[in-house]
């Protein structure tokens, strides 16, 4: 079916499938309709139908709070078309989105599970078609028995590969990352689509990198460390990465970390940050290329980066929380440009 | 011309931002250190309540929900702000802040949705 779009830049159309989201339909044509999230909860892709029907297909997403439904509007991340539409889109809207990342969908077979502490695990997705993706970018993986999709990002980096690696924390309520600890889910496929995300980095950016990361957010910046270090990036540029976990038990990948600061030890400094716990005696022994310090992730950061912001670009990932103190510590203390912070808002 | 005391200028400290009710009508002063400005409480973007999402540094408020910026000295918006930022009249007399208050400011999400308005497709 056809989908027209009238936005604040234009009007654009674009073909979309029955049962096709339509977020998804419209940026794998390429469209950089605006989003965040794309599952459902920041509201971000708000927009309203003005011909034709859309049905959603989580009436109660988070995001919902946003939408005013007496007008018709919809969240384009959760909403199927039910013959052809015109959306309005209050965004400026264009057919910019760079086709080497463009998203698509693919089928994966998870491999390689490993638990990484008792509520953290990482895997391999064996994709049916390679893809190509920006590091700092996620996906949105969809399992045949849970429900709606969840958004991941990828922790490795390679152009033109068939395999992403994963990092999930175990959430209470999360039936997704329930249904991947409960059971052995070797070999299990699930639905993929994406490349998404805009807190992406790129070499020729030619600034500084901050980063700062709660428990699985720290999986966007491996792969912006290791996109970094692959490319000779901090031979020139200064890296800083901070990673925070409530007590040592929590903390993973500090030997991945440990190997990045060994290929640059001048320019690449890694913190991690206990909020829980004092850092323990023997832990920057047993790590001794990454420095400790004990306190919420973005305060430790805060204290030791006093003078350090020159010339920086900003990364941010993490439970919300820990997203809203840094980017209030980057604003207020860092006093680096909007434009300067990257994150993509989950909430 | 409807001027009406907000406050008194001691309870927004410099850098600091503060809601306030008058007469029905909710506005938030800004102390961005050269003076003061006033605006409606919701940003602009996705009604955020600024009080709370709204940081001031260097003359420059930011709703730190999607960092959407506006320079309080100029009224331009900065970086990757889409929409103005209104404002009321703002004076200070002795140690009050008065503010126009003629009509509330509000935006198209408000009252004419702005995907009711006839210029929905206008460049900014």
């Amino acid at each position: 079916m056809k989908i027209k779009v009238q936005t604040k830049s234009g009007e654009f159309e674009y073909d979309c499938e029955q049962d096709e989201i339509l977020l998804y339909a419209g940026l794998r044509h390429g469209l950089t309709l605006p989003y965040e999230c794309a599952t459902g909860t920041c509201g971000t892709c708000r927009a309203r139908v003005v011909e034709g029907e859309a049905r959603l297909e989580w009436a109660d997403a988070p995001g919902m709070s946003y939408v005013k439904q007496e007008k018709n509007e919809i969240l384009m991340c959760r909403a199927t078309a039910l013959g052809n539409c015109t959306l309005r889109v209050p965004a400026k809207v264009s057919e910019g989105i760079n086709h080497d990342v463009l998203p698509g969908y693919r089928n994966g077979e998870i491999g390689n599970v490993r638990l990484l502490t008792p509520d953290v695990m990482c895997f391999d997705l064996s994709l049916d078609q390679p893809v190509t993706f920006d590091a700092g970018q996620f996906v949105v993986l969809e399992a045949a028995d849970v429900t709606g999709g969840r958004a991941y990002s990828m922790v490795n980096y390679r152009r033109d590969t068939e395999t992403l690696k994963f990092v999930v924390k175990r959430k209470p309520d999360g039936k997704f990352s329930n249904w991947l600890f409960d059971r052995d889910v070797k070999g299990k496929h699930v639905d993929v689509y994406g490349p998404l995300g805009k807190a992406t980095f790129h070499p020729d950016d030619g600034k500084n990198v901050f980063c700062l990361a709660g428990g699985s957010g720290i999986a966007g910046i491996m792969s912006i460390i290791a996109r970094g270090c692959e490319e000779a990036y901090f031979r020139d540029h200064k890296g800083y990465v901070f990673f925070g976990v409530p007590t040592v038990r929590d903390a993973f990948f500090l030997d991945e970390l440990s190997g990045f600061v060994d290929a640059v030890p001048n320019n690449l400094e890694v913190t991690v940050a206990l909020s829980d716990e004092d850092v323990p005696a023997d832990l920057e022994k047993r790590f001794p290329r990454i420095k400790f310090g004990a306190g919420f992730v973005h305060v430790v950061a805060s204290e030791r980066m006093a003078g350090k912001y020159d010339n920086m670009i900003a990364y941010v990932a993490g439970p919300p929380a820990m997203v809203d103190g840094a980017l209030t510590m980057l604003v207020l203390e860092a006093r680096l440009p909007g434009t300067d912070i990257r994150y993509d808002k989950f909430t | 011309m409807n001027w009406k005391r907000v406050c008194a200028v001691g309870e927004v400290p410099e850098n600091t931002l503060k809601k306030f009710d008058v007469d029905g009508l909710t506005i938030i002063i800004a102390n961005y250190g050269d003076g003061f400005q006033g605006f409606p409480p919701l940003c602009p973007h996705m009604e955020e309540p600024l009080a709370e999402s709204g940081l001031l540094e260097g003359g420059v408020l930011t709703c730190s929900k999607h960092l959407w910026q506006w320079d309080l000295r100029t009224g331009e918006m900065v970086g990757m702000a889409e929409k103005p930022l209104l404002t009321y009249e703002i004076k200070r007399e002795g140690d009050e802040v008065l503010a126009n208050m003629e009509s509330e400011l509000v935006y198209d999400y408000d009252e004419e949705d702005e995907m009711d308005d006839d210029n929905f497709f206008a460049a900014d």
